[in-house]
């Protein structure tokens, strides 16, 4: 019984958050210095054609209201006009949000599958060689600034080596000759299910850097998390227990700690996603992705305000139902906290 | 802490990396992900071999056998293009498309390139008249023109492409307010009829909202089927596919009434690149045929690359810093002359601009008709400068202006910082404030009284004529649009309207009106003139035949060029 | 740019023993262990050293003008030599001078906001904390909605609509930050509500705000300058971040955000112009890294209480 209200609980709170999320982002966007009617008719609007705008794009009437018709077109699937290129944003969305998708998992699954058992291996082995090295890692991985990096590897990969593409998802060459038939969205997984070869090589070339990129923030999150956990665990009781039992070393750590630090692994996989979704922004501006950070800086820079409302609102979706997914699973395996 | 010494092992590795900061630094991250790219090596050795032209037609033949439909590398040619395409609609759009609609469609009169005998040149019209009042224009339509969708170009057509653009009346739809009425007189002879005397054939071939496009397309397809990627002009190309922000691809439309030659390009492709820096890499490593808005500093180095060529041209573009003529203190004439002569404009231009710019006279740009070098400059000159402040009343200065500037436009960035150390030395001191572009117009646009004092910012012409620098800018206004400075002079209306009514009729005469007009300006002190910019293009030296033309900005018309 | 306030909080176990107030010997213990931490004292080098550039700039450098902002066009793009150690800029300013004069920007940016997020979160944690019920719940909720935000794009909405501009750009990213403390305060306030001293004081008729400032306040305050250390360096770098999008303050002054975006133009021909501030973005937020690790592993038995 307690769990089902700790979990509707959860859920009537995810959508008050969202409720909320819009309601500021709509007046923060409305309210910034510029004319969406002048922007709407284009760079050299005349008076009459702002006028007229103004009437189309319902901008003469009260703030509330306005809010109130996005709000329940919002309800209908409907998120509205871009400003800019005239466009329905669910059109444009299409696009952008796998693209961005695509490179926040690829990024998720190099952070991950190093971190985790990195972290692991150096919590085990706590004080040496390996600790230290990693350690050091995870410092210098949340320290750098992701622009930064982006640029670093851009000299280093493309300019210096020449190994690896320096922008985009595609080549042009494969672009005409091998087209990529849109199915996911996601470039190397289309290709592959269409058996693409050639565009599947070229489009996993292109990600490497950018998702390296994204990664190593998350990676060092991952590193330090997972590491701190298994000290943790490895100090409780039963596992010395377990070692006093005389149990191999390699049971303890893979079967007993790491089941014990389940909890705290999804934790960390979700808030590198939750990283990963924002560091994107300033990622795809540098490898000219063609993502929702793209779209969105470019809505920035021209004030194009349906469109900030509905992307920030779209990844405060992903942000909450990702937090609501983890506290759901939690209390699933842990009782005691939809108690508390 | 015990293990504090291993770690500062490590660290000093680490910082010593750091501080070795053009290659090293990644070296932490990128350390554990190498392997992926380690297992990826034998792919992405090749990939880039594919993008060095001369390799290009054989690279992928060398991976995969040639299929049937493979266009080799060199019958491609590819833009890399620094901003999106928000609109390919033809009748509203009004942007950087412009690009792409300049090849998929075509207007009825054509702007030729400076230095041309005409002014213009036909296009889907062969000829045309007007009467002596240009209230009443006849074009006579070319025949055997089809749209990509097969269906004839002809006076119904073209009746239909401009009065849905007038009625959707988004962009730049205003260039026809003056048309009353179309006639349809024959099958391929239309007749305009125009509340006032416009010159309708200028009009006709501006590169906004003058694009013809097939009736039965836009009817039954609609709008939107254009932003899809789709287009249906009478233009050499036709799009193939675009993916929204990153890639539009364009094929030969083969039934063009120009007809194809050996040599002409099979494929075009549009590739959107934002970043200045990757723009340049993708130029020199040849997987673009072509581009611009690469990093100014760097020309030189292109200009040294000889599989490059660098093509500087006048643009239609120049600078302006539109100054507040109705708030003190630059209402009056003698601080705003003050101001026109503290700017460094030999030092600017040489030091940061190089060969993209020269310093303008006056408001109309260097290439277009009604400019002219009677038109004076003022130069710097810090002495005038003082004795004219002293003059108004501000021998040591002691006040604050406020410039605003679009963010992220390194150019105006500079040319504030630049003018901020010598205002100083007049006792002015000058706040720079980067705004977004809406933000920023927004401000210009408040209380005069409440807005910025300099408004800087590129302007470049609706319609190939000085009155579109004249009227948008200094034209009085009820209610602020781009009258920035605020100015009001109903000698200066009086002149440059009366110069735009005769403009159809009696060029001559209509130039020496506007030259007039602009030295009115100039002795104002109304704006400064900072520069005309350079259209800066750069291509692959194996591409032959471009041509730039001002009048359609970065256009490249693909089919006039071969390889 | 990904802010990550409150991600490394250690699971705090709630005191159950121990003194009232803080000892001031305890900060005297953590110091102890701190200055055993070789890594810490860098990072402590480190900070020192870029503080230090940062106040003396005018003196350290041969160039204050050029490190304010004013362009010397005849020297643009020297690369590094005696004259200019770490080269000169597109406007031929000396990078050095820069650099330090971009400190003063990056340093305090990276300082108030974190100043002002604990002034706004440690109350309301306290309140939301001490007082629970309905001021609890409205508290609580509006953090929920603040960190549901992804902050880099909540700064970037409100720079935007604010302007561009050092405060502005200040007051962004403090009002995607305070909602963490204003969590960590209340996790620690509720678990000495109902302790001995509190609710002595409670009884003697102490009012509300008394108690939260002199008692409830002193003792939660050891974890808050634990995390406050820690998140010096995301405040760094997410106003870098604002800057190289270029919200933040304004040309000429300098920041090393706005550096690196400048010279990004030129890094694949000329990197050590961006190279420079990118350096010292890293060193500084490593540096604060360092110290607040070192810190938390130092204040750790203090704040566990076992």
């Amino acid at each position: 019984m307690q769990r089902w209200e700790y979990i509707l609980k959860r859920l009537f709170l995810a959508i008050v958050v969202l409720f909320s999320v819009s309601l500021i982002t709509f007046f923060i966007a409305r309210v910034l210095p510029s004319d969406p009617a002048a922007a709407w008719v284009g760079p050299r609007p005349t008076q009459e054609q702002i006028a007229k705008a103004t009437q189309t794009l319902g901008l003469d009437q009260p703030l509330y209201i306005q809010y109130w018709r996005y709000l329940t077109s919002l309800l209908h699937g409907d998120l509205g006009v871009s400003i800019k290129s005239r466009q329905p944003i669910l059109t444009e969305l299409k696009t952008y949000l796998p693209a961005t998708l695509e490179l926040v998992i690829a990024s998720m699954i190099i952070g991950e599958l190093i971190g985790i058992p990195l972290g692991v291996l150096s919590g085990a082995w706590k004080g040496g060689a390996l600790d230290n090295f990693s350690r050091i890692l995870a410092v210098a991985c949340v320290s750098l600034p992701t622009f930064f990096l982006g640029l670093l590897l851009q000299l280093i990969f493309f300019a210096r080596l020449k190994l690896l593409p320096i922008s985009g998802r595609i080549s042009n060459e494969i672009a005409i000759n091998y087209p990529v038939t849109p199915i996911t969205g996601f470039y190397t997984v289309d290709t592959l299910v269409a058996g693409n070869w050639p565009a599947f090589q070229d489009a996993l070339l292109h990600l490497i850097l950018p998702a390296i990129t994204l990664a190593a923030f998350g990676l060092g999150l991952s590193i330090r998390m997972t590491r701190a956990s298994i000290i943790e665990t490895l100090n409780e009781k039963y596992i010395l227990a377990a070692r006093v039992a005389g149990l191999p070393r390699r049971t303890i750590l893979f079967v007993l700690a790491l089941k014990n630090a389940i909890m705290p692994t999804l934790n960390v996989v979700g808030l590198s996603f939750v990283y990963s979704l924002t560091g994107s922004i300033l990622v795809e501006v540098i490898f000219s992705w063609p993502g929702l950070g793209q779209y969105l800086t470019n809505a920035v820079l021209s004030l194009d305000f349906p469109v900030i409302v509905s992307v920030t609102l779209i990844v405060t979706v992903f942000y909450v139902v990702v937090n609501l997914v983890l506290d759901l699973i939690q209390a699933a395996i842990d009782p005691r906290v939809a108690l508390s | 802490m015990r293990t504090a010494n291993p770690v500062s092992r490590w660290l000093a590795v680490v910082l010593l990396i750091a501080l070795l900061a053009s290659c090293a630094p990644p070296a932490t991250p990128t350390q554990a992900p190498a392997q992926p790219v380690q297992t990826e090596a034998p792919a992405a050795t090749e990939a880039p071999a594919a993008t060095e032209a001369p390799a290009a037609t054989e690279a992928p033949a060398a991976t995969e056998p040639p299929s049937s439909a493979e266009v080799p590398r060199s019958k491609v040619f590819v833009y890399a293009h620094p901003t999106t395409f928000p609109d390919l609609n033809p009748a509203t759009s009004y942007s950087n498309d412009l690009v792409v609609m300049a090849n998929c469609y075509e207007g009825l009169t054509f702007y030729n390139p400076p230095g041309s005998a005409e002014i213009l040149a036909p296009k889907l019209a062969v000829s045309w008249e007007s009467n002596p009042e240009t209230t009443e224009w006849t074009f006579k339509l070319r025949q055997g023109v089809k749209f990509h969708d097969g269906e004839p170009f002809n006076a119904e057509a073209l009746k239909y492409s401009i009065e849905k653009t007038k009625e959707l009346a988004v962009g730049a739809a205003y260039i026809w307010d003056p048309v009353q009425e179309i006639q349809v007189v024959d099958e391929y002879t239309v007749k305009f009829n125009l509340s006032y005397a416009a010159p309708l054939d200028l009009i006709a071939s501006a590169n906004y909202a003058a694009w013809i496009f097939s009736p039965k397309a836009y009817e039954e397809k609609g709008a939107d089927w254009f932003n899809e990627g789709h287009c249906a002009g009478t233009g050499p190309y036709t799009i193939e596919s675009y993916e929204r922000g990153s890639r539009l691809v364009m094929g030969r439309f083969a039934d063009y009434w120009g007809g194809w030659k050996e040599g002409q390009f099979e494929k075009v492709v549009f590739e959107l690149i934002e970043d200045p820096v990757v723009l340049q890499q993708k130029i020199e490593s040849g997987e673009a045929d072509f581009t611009y808005q690469v990093a100014p500093d760097n020309l030189p180095a292109l200009r040294n690359n000889p599989d490059l060529v660098v093509y500087s041209n006048p643009s239609f573009q120049n600078l302006v810093g539109l100054l507040n003529t109705v708030k003190p203190p630059l209402d009056n004439k003698l601080v705003r002359q003050a101001l026109s002569y503290s700017f460094p404009y030999e030092q600017f231009i040489q030091g940061v601009m190089g060969e993209r710019a020269t310093q303008s006279y006056g408001p109309v740009p260097v290439g277009m008709w009604g400019q002219s070098k009677d038109v004076p400059q003022y130069h710097y000159d810090l002495e005038k400068a003082k004795s004219l402040l002293t003059e108004a009343g501000y021998p040591d200065g002691g006040f604050k202006l406020l410039m605003t500037f679009a963010t992220g436009d390194q150019d105006e960035q500079q040319v504030g910082e630049l003018w901020k150390a010598e205002l100083a030395k007049l006792g002015i001191e000058l706040e720079i404030q980067g705004l977004n572009w809406e933000a920023q117009w927004d401000l210009g646009k408040s209380d005069p009284q409440k807005a910025q004092d300099i408004f800087v910012m590129y302007w470049w012409p609706d319609l190939i004529s000085p009155y579109s620098f004249l009227r948008s800018m200094f034209h009085s206004e009820d209610e602020t649009l781009f009258n920035l400075a605020y100015y009001k002079n109903p000698q200066f209306d009086e002149l440059i309207d009366q110069a735009n009514e005769i403009s159809g009729s009696d060029r001559e005469k209509a130039t020496q009106m506007f030259i007039e007009a602009q030295k009115m300006l100039v002795d104002d002190a109304v704006s400064l003139f900072f520069y005309d910019l350079a259209n800066i293009h750069i291509a692959r030296a194996d591409v032959k035949g471009f041509v730039d033309n001002p009048a359609y900005p970065h256009v490249v018309f693909v089919y006039s060029l071969t390889r | 740019m990904q802010s990550t306030p409150g991600v490394e909080i250690p699971p705090f176990v709630e005191p159950t023993l121990g003194s009232p107030t803080v000892a001031y010997s305890e900060w005297r213990l953590i110091w102890r262990s701190f200055r055993q931490d070789k890594l810490a004292l860098i990072g402590l080098a480190i900070i020192t050293i870029f503080i230090l550039g940062a106040i003396f700039a005018p003196l350290l450098t041969p160039y204050p003008e050029q490190g304010r902002g004013d362009p010397n066009i005849l020297e643009k793009f020297k690369p590094p030599s005696v004259t200019h150690p770490l080269g000169t800029d597109y406007l031929g300013r000396d990078v050095l001078a820069r650099v330090l004069y971009g400190g003063r920007s990056s340093l305090s940016m990276g300082f108030l906001v974190v100043i002002i997020a604990v002034l706004i979160g440690v109350p309301l944690g306290a309140i939301a904390g001490y007082l629970g019920g309905w001021v609890d719940e409205i508290i609580m909720r509006t953090t929920d909605v603040f960190m549901a935000f992804p902050s880099l794009l909540l700064a970037l909405a409100i720079a935007s609509a604010l302007g561009a501009g050092f405060t502005n750009t200040m007051i962004a990213i403090a009002v995607t930050w305070w909602p963490w403390y204003t969590r960590l305060v209340r996790s620690q306030t509720l678990s000495l509500r109902e302790r001995f001293f509190i609710e002595a004081a409670r009884s003697i008729g102490l009012p509300g705000h008394k108690i939260i400032l002199t008692h409830v306040l002193p003792n939660v305050m050891t974890p808050v300058w634990v995390q406050a250390t820690l998140d010096l360096g995301s405040a760094i770098l997410i106003s870098a971040a604002l800057n190289f999008v270029g919200l933040g303050v304004q040309p000429p002054a300098a920041d090393w955000g706005n550096m690196v975006s400048q010279g990004r133009l030129y890094f694949i021909e000329r990197p050590w112009f961006a190279g420079a501030a990118g350096v010292a973005i890293f060193l500084t937020v490593l540096a604060f890294n360092f110290i607040g690790d070192a810190l938390r592993d130092a204040a750790d038995p203090y704040l566990r209480r076992t």
